[in-house]
């Protein structure tokens, strides 16, 4: 009923395009993040769809509605803004119930829903002030109160945790999650920050510079990255890369880099076979990176010989900033390491979880599905 | 915005453009008509009365070039002197408790007729030290009584010896004097919007440049200054505007006489007195077209925020 | 130093040093906001001594010799026993709240149009509405004279009485000042209205405010300062108004005070003791009105809007 559709949608300002020919298609009660870095167009697309910018080009669908002319106020949507955009001469109680008193609604019914979306966001005690007597992790929550009591068709959030501390950060994460779990309405998130994208949407957008680089399912993005982009976007700390050259013996090919050989696995054979002789972008995610002495089960080791920079003990692992012949890599171990800074330690790396890149087009190669392995990415180019 | 027809920011406009239409284009366009017609309005007289605004033909009857330099010191003085002193006024009386008591004297002025006005200066201007409050004050000090309102001497001259009228300079004494008369009467106007804008200053902001090391005078300079600017936009060009079009105070106070006469009080002695429409007519529209380059100042401001 | 902080008198604590230098250092801070405040007062209180002298006593001696058993209500009195003193302070009032409620109205929608519905052409349409700014009262009078003579309806305006549209109008004199404050109001109200942020407008439309509902309930409440400072000069203006009345009603019964007191004058000859009464009887109610709008200068009013 509320899915959207972004179908082949432009946004340019002057000669800036901030989104470039999106198609997207959110569906009924899916929690969509959209993600990227600052300035690619993620609260463009956004506006358009909560029509406070006009299209350049393509055209939005709300449910089956064609919405490119229609008003923002007709198009039963709720946003947070990223300013959080409380009206200060209000109470918080008149600010959540403005949007229903606005339609229309009672004065007992307003009073009703506001206090239900206060307790749900514990915020009652504040419905009598202004909001300039509010801390920021207060003021977003009654931003978030005005959005909810309005019981749209869709939701849509601008960044609403970029300014709270990190605990809050956490906390609120989950509670807008169980409010989507609720609710089941259809949410659309902006963030840049990946672990609230990974942690909160049932499918996760990412893009770069005004242009849509892959949907999914977070775990999709996690496991299959459709390009170099998404791969160090996504996962945190982000994904380490290599330029190795594919050389072919007999029948298997390895990955020639810094003195170093690597026998590519059976399943990524076909894909590098045209490779041959040729680099590509090698990515190992640094959880996938290991101590030879903490070998966890179902790895394909490659062993690696480095120098250790420095080590970050964070308690349940130990992050290792590495060094081979000038090319740095981090790896994420198990916190019994006995490696030490400045000194040679040898890593091993799980080339069942590598990553393969055309170093031209930066697209992922594929390899053969494994037996477990799920489907279902959409790759855009 | 989207879904909106394009008639309806005309429709909000509308009350206000007919208004507009009546009372000042169609007034203005009749007037421009009348420039090029003679003194009755009766024959085509093409641009003569502007000539005679250059060539100044009858300074005994109305000095042309005496008006428009004096309406440009007028120009240029006002504006310089009020707007400041009402920003600062305003951020001073904005700091201590008794703010309401402290605008209202000096918004008092504002509230006086042009007439009570009048009546009010030419006692304190009077040259009868005894009876003249600056006069009173001048002789206490030492000094001579002056003829505040009839000098047409430099101020320098008054400074040394005296004489009245011995060197008529650019900068008449007497048309100084009005335009103090006119900051006293306006710094009040200044001081009122301003503060309604500084009103809107967010304190947090303020606080967070202290907080950031700022002094009062780098807060007043980096943070008040650039952020009332849209307000300060707004009582410059007022003001500017109302110096080119001065003419109560001068009217009521000298009605124009000992060379105090601006483009504004010319132009209604010429229509009004003289019966000279084709003349006064003439002067208004320079009071129009001086406008002009004030317009395409702002212009290109107005563009890049209609791209936005 | 923390010019204009408050200090915060706490518990507990020997504050009173504290307290001491604090104000120490406020010292110049007062110094300059008083010193201005009663230069600016010198002219009024002059005018205001004056007002309660005998005649005589104005012409021959300075307003600060003046002593409590010299001074007399007389001017007071023959001011106010003149014929229809009354009826013009009546008159005054129905004339000058009408036209500034029209003002603020007419020019606030106009306003908000400029400042929130982007439309082609709307800067350089703004740019014309400042221009009109320059454009002389005295210039329109006679077009918009024979514009009303040709409109007059010559029948008697129920409850105000005068003539229902046209010369000898109130109608008439309304939509005059309307329009003479326009380019002003309008421009003072785009500038303050286009600085409130664009997320509080949009936040509105989303949650399905129309335009006029974003206007009437967000934009107004969020410039009380503004529009209390344009109310407060449209007030002056129109209550100090002499010209347009004195062209546009010619009829007695509806003469405001400026005019009544200026025919008074007249028929007194120059009896500046009068005047100088009638000058303090006319300001009393503008000044009510600028204490009474003090309160609307709210500071921080879009304190709270967005993150702290
Ligand atoms: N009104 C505008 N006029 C011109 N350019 C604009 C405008 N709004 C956005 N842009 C540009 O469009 C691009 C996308 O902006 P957008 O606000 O969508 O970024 P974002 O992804 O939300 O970034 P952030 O994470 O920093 O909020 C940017 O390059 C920005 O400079
Ligand atoms: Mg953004």
């Amino acid at each position: 009923m509320a899915r959207v559709l972004f179908d082949h949608v432009t946004k340019r300002f002057g000669e800036v395009v901030a989104v470039n020919d999106l198609n997207l298609e959110v569906t009924d009660g899916e929690f969509l993040v959209l993600v990227g870095p600052s300035g690619c167009g993620k609260s463009t697309t956004l506006r358009m769809l909560a029509g406070l910018d006009a299209i350049t080009e393509g055209s939005i669908y709300i449910g089956d509605r064609r919405v490119d002319n229609v008003p923002a106020k007709d198009r039963d949507l709720a946003m947070v803004f990223q300013s959080y955009a409380l009206y200060p001469h209000m109470s918080v109680g008149d600010n959540i119930g403005f949007g229903l008193k606005l339609r229309g609604a009672s004065k007992s019914q307003v009073r009703e829903r506001v206090e239900r979306a206060a307790e749900t966001l514990g915020i009652e005690e504040l419905l009598e002030r202004k909001p300039r007597a509010l801390s920021g992790g207060q003021r977003q929550r009654v931003a978030l109160g005005r959005a909810i009591v309005r019981e749209p068709e869709v939701f849509l959030l601008d960044e609403p945790l970029s300014n709270l501390d990190a605990k809050l950060r956490v906390q609120t994460r989950t509670e807008i999650s169980k409010l989507h779990r609720r609710l089941g309405t259809t949410f659309v998130y902006v963030t840049h920050d990946q672990v609230e994208a990974m942690t909160m949407a049932t499918r996760i957008a990412v893009l770069n510079l005004g242009l849509l680089q892959q949907v999914g399912p977070p775990q999709e993005l996690y496991e299959r990255p459709a390009n170099v982009f998404v791969a160090g976007f996504i996962g945190s700390p982000s994904m380490n890369f290599f330029q190795p050259v594919v050389r072919s013996e007999g029948e298997t090919l390895r990955l020639d880099m810094h003195g170093l050989s690597i026998e590519v696995p059976a399943r990524w054979v076909p894909g590098l076979l045209p490779y041959d002789g040729r680099p590509i972008v090698l990515g190992v995610r640094p959880e996938h990176i290991h101590d030879p002495a903490y070998l966890p089960s179902g790895v394909l080791p490659a062993s690696i010989r480095a120098t250790v920079d420095v080590t970050e003990l964070m308690g349940n692992e130990t992050f290792l900033h590495l060094d081979r012949e000038g090319t740095r890599f981090l790896a994420r171990v198990d916190p019994r390491t006995q490696a030490t800074p400045a000194q040679e330690a040898e890593v091993v790396i799980d080339v069942s979880r590598m990553h393969a890149f055309d170093p031209e087009t930066e697209q992922r190669i594929e390899a053969q599905a494994a037996p477990a392995e799920a489907s279902g990415t959409e790759a855009v180019s | 915005m989207l879904g909106r027809r394009w008639w309806v920011p005309w429709l909000w406009m509308l009350p206000a453009l007919l208004l507009l239409a009546t009372f000042l284009v169609y007034p203005g366009i009749d007037t421009f008509r009348r420039s090029v017609l003679d003194a009755r309005s009766d024959g085509f007289v093409g641009l003569d009365n502007y000539q005679a605004i250059i060539e100044n033909p009858n300074p005994l009857v109305a000095d042309t070039h005496s008006a428009l330099a004096n309406n440009a010191m007028w120009l240029v003085l006002f504006t310089a002197v009020t707007v400041p002193l009402g920003l600062v006024l305003a951020v001073l009386t904005g700091r201590v408790r008794y703010e309401a008591a402290a605008k209202s004297a000096i918004f008092i002025p504002m509230a006086i007729s042009f007439v009570a006005a009048s009546v009010i200066w030419r006692f304190m201007l009077e040259f009868n030290p005894s009876v003249g409050t600056v006069n009173a004050v001048v002789t206490e000090f030492g000094g001579q009584p002056t003829a505040w309102l009839q000098d047409t001497g430099a101020p320098q001259t008054w400074l040394t010896e005296r004489g009245p009228d011995e060197i008529p300079g650019p900068v008449q004494l007497n048309n100084l004097v009005l335009i103090t008369v006119g900051v006293w009467m306006w710094t009040g106007f200044a001081l009122v919007v301003l503060s309604a804008g500084l009103k809107g200053i967010s304190t947090e902001m303020l606080e967070a440049a202290r907080v950031d090391g700022a002094n009062e005078w780098q807060i007043f300079r980096h943070i008040i200054v650039p952020t009332l600017r849209p307000v300060i936009v707004v009582v410059t060009v007022t003001l500017l505007i109302n110096a080119l079009k001065i003419f109560d105070l001068v009217w009521v106070i000298t009605g124009g006489r000992f060379q105090t006469d601006v483009v504004a009080t010319l132009f209604f002695k010429q229509s009004f007195i003289n019966r000279d429409f084709g003349a006064g007519a003439a002067l208004a529209v320079v009071l129009l077209l001086a406008v002009v380059p004030l317009m395409l100042l702002n212009i290109r401001r107005f563009q890049s925020e209609e791209a936005a | 130093m923390s010019l204009g902080v408050p200090v915060p008198a706490r518990e507990g604590r020997p504050a009173l040093g504290y307290w001491f230098r604090a104000t120490w250092a406020r010292l110049p801070l007062h110094a300059a906001v008083i010193g201005f405040a009663v230069l600016w007062s010198v002219p009024t209180v002059a005018l205001l001594i004056s007002s309660f002298r005998e005649p005589s006593a104005i012409a021959s001696s300075g307003w600060w010799t003046a002593t409590v058993d010299t001074l007399t209500l007389d001017n007071y009195r023959t001011v106010l026993d003149q014929r229809g003193m009354g009826r013009s302070f009546i008159n005054s009032v129905l004339i000058t709240l009408p036209a500034t409620a029209l003002v603020v109205l007419v020019a606030s929608g106009a306003a908000y149009a400029f400042a929130w519905m982007p439309f082609r052409g709307r800067g350089l349409l703004f740019l014309v509405v400042v221009g009109l700014l320059v454009v002389p009262l005295q210039m329109t009078l006679i077009p918009v004279l024979r514009l009303y003579a040709a409109m007059t309806v010559n029948e008697e305006l129920p409850l105000l009485g005068g003539n229902v549209f046209g010369i000898n109008s109130f109608t008439g004199i309304w939509l005059a000042h309307a329009a003479y404050g326009m380019p002003f109001a309008i421009f003072l109200l785009r500038n303050f209205f286009s600085s409130l942020p664009r997320d509080l407008i949009e936040a509105a439309k989303l949650d399905g405010a129309s335009e006029w509902q974003v206007f009437w309930r967000i934009v107004l409440p969020l410039s009380v300062p503004a529009l209390a400072a344009l109310g407060i000069f449209q007030f002056l203006w129109t209550w100090n108004d002499l010209l347009i009345a004195l062209v546009l009603l010619g009829d007695p019964d509806l003469a405001p005070m400026t005019l009544r007191i200026t025919n008074l004058v007249g028929s007194f000859g120059s009896s500046y003791q009068l005047l100088t009464a009638a000058a303090f009887i006319s300001m009393a109610l503008p000044l009510v009105v600028f204490f009474a709008f003090q309160r609307f200068f709210v500071q921080g009013i879009l304190a709270g809007a967005t993150k702290g």
